[in-house]
């Protein structure tokens, strides 16, 4: 089996770039941590594809311990991100953007967002004339 | 046509930057904004920065490997890694990413089985796929948000945030393959393959494998040569032709007759140190596998032909042509058997089970550790503080 390294280091650069522009990019909490994963993914990749290189387990050995750390910060994460959403009932990072380094102007919105399309309100054709009400009748409870 | 002549370095630096250009523009269209997005032009723009880093590792670093199933199936992986990756990035949908993001989980198990990892395979579905990914889509169905909102629809400054993504991504790769150059300018062998990175402790390495089919489809030869041969002379040639068959297999299995001292190249991958005598070698991977084909060299060098052998069978006034094909046939079974020797790691949980307990025993407890106390942070961190309203 000629399995060659380079082409697995290269695997694990790309995912890693992949996930670094979804990390730098998007704005949920929770798709900015699963992009960390994809992250820790492309190291992962570069771990094992050493581990063969070298034909030890040392390599496998770090994977393993990175499985751990990463279910250790996906439950921490998620319980600081619960805590969050019951605060401003939005998972935005830029909510919490007067947590920015001094002297960093803050971050506006300037494009506004798309209304959602709305189904309009059902518009009944009017049969026949209005009735009139009576005189006598005062009120009908 | 000089014009457009580059060296090696800045053609592959040009297809880095091409390749890391297009992903650029493709995030940059692909990216959710509330104004909408170019969907096609994304996806192609991607497509072809796909097709370029492809083009860049197949020309570079050669075809991953000789064999065509585990050429389609890094192929396939890694092309699920990095499109199951894109549609994270790039979905509005939360959870439609923690999807695609188990599909990315799953393409890097197989790259992992093309690495000999099957225990990493099965702990990082379980973990990851099964326990992580679940939790997310928990908390995801606490917070899901109905129409446009502001996490989903914007994204923060798409074109440098990509920029700087594949300029990361663009300068490694550039390293490696300056790296993949210096390794091979230190390697004397013809270019044919980059022979010295490839990954070292298989039992049978591909140019082994190359060398037993050769003889393998030589020794059929010879004894399709040996039928027809009629005169004492066409047997002559038939003798040479085994002999020239066997030459394959020595090279590999090494000859222990005739004083030839000539260990193979099995031999001289596996053993540290050269039995001396009764004393047994020392292997490099002392394992079931690596003994198991040192037997099976041994036994194809039993039963390979020598020279006399054959000229008493074949030159002699009644040739012998029955047996020496019975012994051929054998040879050539023995030949097959050590070429099927495979490389499959079915100690692998053993062995790292033995190495995680013996040599990262510390590192252990305190992985266990973190986990018992990252337990702890996220009850506390997600409790609710003073009265349930």
């Amino acid at each position: 089996m000629t399995l060659s390294l380079w082409h697995f280091l290269a695997v694990g650069a790309a995912v890693f770039g992949i996930g670094l522009v979804g990390f730098l990019t998007r704005r949920n909490l929770i798709t900015m941590f699963l992009c960390a994963e994809l992250m820790l993914q492309g190291v992962a990749i570069n771990f094992v594809a050493f581990a063969r290189y070298h034909g030890n387990l040392q390599g496998q050995v770090f994977v393993m311990f990175i499985l751990p750390v990463a279910a250790c910060e996906a439950g921490v994460a998620l319980a600081l991100f619960l805590n969050l959403y019951r605060r401003r009932r939005s998972l935005d990072s830029s909510d919490w953007q007067d947590l920015r380094e001094l002297g960093v102007p803050a971050a506006t919105d300037t494009e506004p967002l798309p209304k959602p399309a709305m189904e309009p309100d059902p518009v009944l054709t009017p049969a026949g004339a209005r009735p009139t009400p009576a005189a006598e009748e005062v009120a009908r409870v | 046509m000089t014009l457009y002549a580059l060296t090696q370095t800045q053609e592959a630096g040009g297809q880095i930057a091409l390749a890391a250009a297009l992903g650029v523009a493709g995030f940059f269209l692909l990216l959710p904004r509330p104004s909408g997005r170019f969907v096609p032009g994304g996806i192609a723009a991607l497509l072809g920065a796909a097709v370029v880093f492809g083009s860049f590792l197949y020309r570079r670093f050669g075809d991953p490997m000789p064999n065509v199933i585990e050429s389609v199936l890094f192929w396939m992986f890694s092309a699920g890694a990095l499109l199951f990756g894109c549609v994270l990035v790039a979905n509005k949908n939360p959870a439609r990413g923690a999807i695609a993001f188990a599909f990315v989980i799953l393409s890097t198990c197989g790259l992992f089985l093309l690495c000999a990892a099957p225990m990493l395979m099965a702990a990082t579905i379980i973990i990851y796929a099964g326990a992580i990914i679940v939790t997310f889509l928990f908390v995801l169905m606490l917070s899901q948000t109905d129409g446009p909102s502001d996490e989903n629809d914007r994204s923060r400054d798409p074109l440098y945030g990509g920029f700087a993504g594949f300029a990361f991504a663009g300068l490694v790769l550039f390293a490696l393959y300056q790296t993949s150059q210096a390794a091979d300018a230190n390697q004397t062998r013809a270019n044919e393959n980059r022979l010295d990175t490839r990954f070292p402790a298989p039992v049978l390495n591909g140019d082994d494998r190359k060398a037993l089919a050769a003889g393998l489809t030589e020794l059929d030869a010879a004894a399709a040569q040996l039928d027809e041969a009629k005169t004492n002379a066409d047997r002559a040639k038939v003798v040479l032709r085994f002999l020239a068959a066997q030459s394959h297999f020595t090279t590999v299995v090494g000859q222990s007759k005739e004083g030839k001292d000539n260990a193979g190249t099995i031999r001289v991958r596996l053993e540290k140190a050269p039995a001396n005598g009764p004393a047994p070698a020392v292997l490099f991977r002392p394992d079931q596998q690596s003994k198991e084909a040192l037997a099976r060299a041994a036994r194809v060098r039993a039963a390979g032909f020598t020279e006399s052998e054959l000229e008493t069978a074949l030159q002699k006034d009644k040739p012998d042509a029955s047996a020496v094909k019975a012994k051929a046939q054998k040879l050539r079974d023995e030949v097959a058997l050590l070429y099927g020797t495979g490389d499959l790691p079915a100690a692998n949980v053993r062995a790292l089970g033995l190495s995680l307990y013996s040599e990262h025993l510390l590192a252990v407890e305190l992985a266990g550790t973190l986990l018992l106390v990252a337990v702890v942070g996220a009850v506390a961190v997600a409790q609710r503080k003073g009265v349930a309203k």
